[in-house]
Formats: structure tokens, sequence, C-alpha cells
């Protein structure tokens, strides 16, 4: 399923994942217009643009997950939108991708994603340690809740962040690829964690307990 | 005039409510009068004038020096000729003249129009003016005459003051709509701009790229107008930044090319204006060594990491990498480029630099630049 409401980018995206032998079951310019489809269509990988006309694509990854846990979603952002694609990613997102990736890239990062791996650019690996810092920082999180990077993790961030591949990580550290992409994927867990942990304190604080701890009240809000 | 309006409405008020006053006194005090009549003509003298200002004073461009001075005259005239109309015993004890209050007209009138001095500068004249009224004989000096003049002076400085102070606020608010206007105005274009150029950009980089040849070279090109274009329409949540500081990585995002990746934390990484710009003219040096000594096509990340105390950049390369050795021998040369550009800038800021390199593994220079006031 494919969400952008430029018609080029989204025909574009479309035909070059019908090219790659995806089935594209929906393109859609709307973000309330994908959350009302996604039913019908059951998507397994929603790429969407961070910029909609009408919901953000924050809003679109919170409702995707919420309607169809199961599925996975791949921002496709243009570059300068640091906060946008971070609060995607703690939304639930998989990945992001920038749109000046070429199409090779792009295909690699939608299979990535259906098969439940993290898409991890640089950008997103500088993001997620500013992250982790942030609230390792701020008095809010008190830093005791904060969650934590482990000392190899901060590691191979900052090396995926400097543009090193899983391999050459592996390499260097003398570890397997698998490994290398567990340390990446925990970082990535540990975010989801801790917003869906905020998220829970933030519904106690306002008094939203009773109706979200009812069973089967509500969606997964991952 | 926004603010001042008001202000010339409100002295035109007090002009028309202390005629009123003037006339009640003047029916009460009768008694006090020896040329009653007259005493009723600088009265209605008085109505004349303060219906001449009014008209006048509500035009900005008649608020001249002339009009001013001529209130001032016209009004110690009218206090003056109290001299004439009243009773000598009357005025030594201190009743008031004529023209009552009505004298504090040009008062506020000088000070509205140019500030606390000017209407202070009116109220001394105004009142040498009753002084010499009240003291004709130098009988009967007394305190509660000055009561008259001090209350004049005051209120010259008061009215001056708040003047003075809506002027300021005025401008000051003038400013804040412009900077307002032109911020949405430019919110408006980048929102544009990202809806419409950019992404035809983006997409000519993509297709470009895939296409290869001259298409490849034309797709290179677009990419780094998208950069440059983005860099310049400032898109993504831009937030305020204290006074004297910058945010590193807004100097450092102008670097990014198709080659060049920035990688930077979503919040801004705050610097003093000194070490964020001697920072980016380090990583700049640095850029500039990958491009000279690594072949084309050779790609850069630069990661800002913010851990407090210390901002590190890191600045790495997929190139050849440089041979043991070579950077010394390049500074024993007198080629001092990359210890001076990037070395001595950092160690003027109380960082410290360290370039990684070995033969095919690329090169690492990381730099740590302490915020100021803190040790690193």
């Amino acid at each position: 399923m494919v969400v952008d409401d430029h018609p080029m980018w989204r025909d574009a995206v479309a035909r070059d994942l019908a090219d790659a032998g995806f089935e594209v079951v929906a393109a859609l310019g709307e973000g309330a217009s994908a959350l009302r489809v996604i039913g019908a269509a059951q998507p397994d990988v929603v790429v969407a643009d961070l910029r909609l006309p009408d919901i953000s694509g924050v809003e679109v990854t919170r409702g995707v997950l919420a309607a169809r846990p199961a599925a996975r979603v791949l921002i496709l952002s243009a570059s300068g939108e640091q906060q946008d694609v971070l609060d995607a990613v703690k939304a639930g997102a998989a990945g992001y991708i920038l749109k000046s990736a070429s199409r090779a890239e792009f295909l690699d990062a939608v299979r990535r994603t259906a098969a439940g791996d993290a898409v991890f650019t640089p950008g997103l690996a500088g993001l997620v340690l500013g992250e982790f810092r942030r609230l390792a920082a701020s008095p809010a999180t008190g830093g005791q809740h904060a969650p934590q990077l482990t000392d190899r993790e901060a590691e191979v961030l900052r090396m995926v962040a400097t543009g090193l591949s899983y391999k050459q990580i592996a390499e260097r550290l003398v570890l397997s690829h698998r490994t290398v992409q567990n340390h990446v994927q925990n970082t990535l867990t540990k975010l989801h964690l801790h917003n869906r942990v905020e998220l829970v304190r933030y519904a106690i604080e306002h008094g939203l307990d009773s109706a979200a701890g009812q069973p089967g009240s509500g969606h997964d809000v991952g | 005039m926004g603010l001042q309006a008001p202000l010339w409405r409100a002295i035109a008020a007090y002009r028309f409510a202390s005629l009123a006053y003037a006339a009640v006194l003047l029916v009460l005090n009768r008694a006090d009068y020896s040329h009653l009549p007259w005493a009723w003509v600088i009265l209605a003298g008085m109505v004349a004038w303060t219906a001449v200002t009014t008209r006048a004073y509500a035009v900005p461009a008649r608020r001249t020096h002339t009009l001013l001075a001529a209130d001032l005259l016209v009004t110690a005239a009218a206090l003056l000729s109290t001299a004439a109309v009243q009773y000598a015993a009357s005025t030594y004890q201190a009743n008031m003249p004529v023209t009552a209050t009505w004298i504090a007209g040009p008062v506020l009138a000088w000070a509205v129009a140019a500030g606390r001095r000017a209407g202070m500068a009116a109220a001394i004249a105004l009142g040498i003016c009753d002084l010499i009224l009240v003291h004709r004989s130098l009988v009967h000096i007394e305190g509660p005459g000055l009561n008259g003049p001090i209350l004049l002076l005051l209120s010259g400085w008061v009215v001056g003051y708040v003047s003075r102070l809506a002027t300021q606020a005025e401008s000051a608010l003038q400013r804040a709509t412009e900077i307002e206007a032109a911020s949405r105005e430019r919110e408006r274009i980048a929102r544009d701009i990202h809806d419409s150029v950019l992404q035809v950009l983006a997409l000519v980089q993509r297709r470009g790229t895939e296409a290869g040849g001259e298409a490849a070279e034309i797709g290179r090109l677009a990419g780094e107008q998208e950069a440059a274009l983005r860099t310049l329409i400032g898109t993504g949540s831009e937030q305020a930044i204290p006074f004297g500081e910058l945010d590193l990585r807004t100097l450092l995002t102008r670097d990014a090319t198709a080659l060049v990746s920035v990688i930077t934390p979503a919040e801004p990484v705050r610097l003093s204006g000194e070490a964020a710009e001697q920072t980016a003219l380090a990583v700049r040096a640095a850029l500039d060594n990958v491009r000279q000594h690594c072949g084309e096509g050779t790609h850069a990340w630069v990661l800002v990491e913010d851990e407090g105390a210390v901002v590190t950049v890191t600045i790495r390369d997929d190139g050849t990498g440089i041979p043991p050795g070579r950077l010394a021998d390049a500074a024993a040369d007198g080629r001092l480029g990359v210890s001076h550009a990037i070395r001595g800038r950092i160690r003027d800021l109380g960082g410290s630099a360290s370039v990684n390199s070995g033969p095919g593994a690329g090169t690492e220079v990381r730099l740590r630049i302490p915020r100021a006031g803190q040790m690193a």
C-alpha cells in the first residue's frame, strides 16, 4: 500500500514496487482514506509519505498499526524532517528512507520491512542516538525510567550513523551479521516500549485508564 | 498613529472637562472678580482656543512646533489675565485663577508630542506664570501656592513618560507584526516549494541516477539543488535558539550534498555562536580534505552527537584512507592543512580532534567540542 499525496511520486513508487514483484493493493493520496481502506486492503507493508495533506505520517503509522498490528510501516521522507521521522519511528514505524534514495535502496528497504527487519539508515541511527541522550538527560523522565543503550548498542548505532554497513560493522567488532542486526533492532524495541509506557502513564495521569484498561475495548496502541 | 491618537483624544477631553470646571468656579466665585464680564470673555476665548487646538491636534501633520508654542502662549496669557479681572486679595489667598485647571492642556500636549522633558518645560513656564500671579506683591509666599506648579510638573513628567512608552510599545508591536507576517509568508513559500519543486527535484535525482550516464549527472545536480533549496527554505520544526547561540545542525546541514550525509539528532544542538562557526569551518576543512585526497564518488558522513557537556562531531569517509605517518609528514613539510584548519580551530575552543585512518579503511575525524563554561 502506498500513501503519498504527490501523484508523480505515488505512481513512481507504485510502479517500482509492481515491477519488483510486489502486489500494490492500494495507492492513495490522503492519510484518512488510507486508514479507511486498511481493513479491506489488508496490506503487509505500508509505504507512507511523512507529509500528507490531511493527517501526518505519524498519525498514519499509529492508525495503521492500531487497525492492523501485523502490518509494517515504512516512512518515505524528505530530508530535514527529523523530529517527524523520530515521532513516526517511536509510533512504531519500522524505519524510514529518504526520497533521494535510489530505487535499489528503496526496494531493498521495502523487502527488509516486509521481512520484519528495521530499516536503519545512518540518519535514523543518528536520530535514535540523539533520542536516547535526550531521554537520559530529560528531568521529566527522571533518568531512572529512561531506557538506556548498552555500550555495545551505542557503538553499533554510531557506526551505522557514520555510514558503515552491517557487514563492515560485523567485521570491525568481530560479531556476526545477525548480532549486529539484533543490537540495532533492540534499540528500536526499547524506544517503542518506552513510548508505550509513556502513553499508558499519560492515560493514567489524565484519567483515561478506566477506558483503556477494559479488555477488548481498544486496539494495540503501539 | 495607533497608540498616540487615544492620548490626544484624552487631552481634548481633559480640556473640555477643565473648561466646564473653570465655568463652574467662575459662577461660584463670582464675588472674587472685579471685572466679571471680562472674566467671561476670557472664558469664551478659552472655549474658542480649545475648539481650535482640539481640531488641530487631531491631525498628526498639524502638530507642529508653532502650534505647540502658540498653545503655551495663549494659555499663559489667559492665566496672567487673571490679574486684570480678579480682586488682588482673592489671588493672594491662592484662589483658582480664571483658567483653573485648564492650564494643564499645553503641558499634556507638549509631553505627548515631545516627551517628558518638553512636558516639564511647559509645566515650568506655566508654573512661573502662576507664581508671578500669586506673588505679584511678594506679600504672601506660602506653601500651598506651590501645589499647582508642582502638580503641573509631575503631570508633564508622567504623561511624557507614558507617551514615550506608548510610542516604543507601538514600534515594537509593529516590528513584531512585520516579523510575524514575514515568517508566515516564508512558511507558506517553504510549504509550496516543499510540495512542488522539491518533490520533482528528488524524483529527477532518483530517476537520473537509475538511468545512468548523462542523466545520472543531471540527477546528481538535481539532488544537490534539492539539498541546497531545502536548506534555504529551512523546512522542519525550528525551535527558538537563545540569542548568541547557534544550532550546529543548521550550519552543518549546509554542507550536505548527494555525497555528504549530515546526521543529527532531532533536537537543536546549541553552541555559542563562535564555537558553532569554528566547528562548522573545521568540518568543512575535513570535507575539503575528503574531496581533495579521495577520488570522485567518495561518500562522507558527518555525525553530530550532543552529549551534554560535550558536542561530538564525527566525519567519516569511505575513501582510500591516509597512509600511516602521512599527516605528520605533511605538517613537517609545512603543509598545515589538516593540523591547522581542524586541530587548531578545535583546540582554540578547548576541545580535541583525533584522526583515525588506515589504508583502505577510510578516514575518521572525531572532534570533541566542550560547551562553554563546562569542562570536557
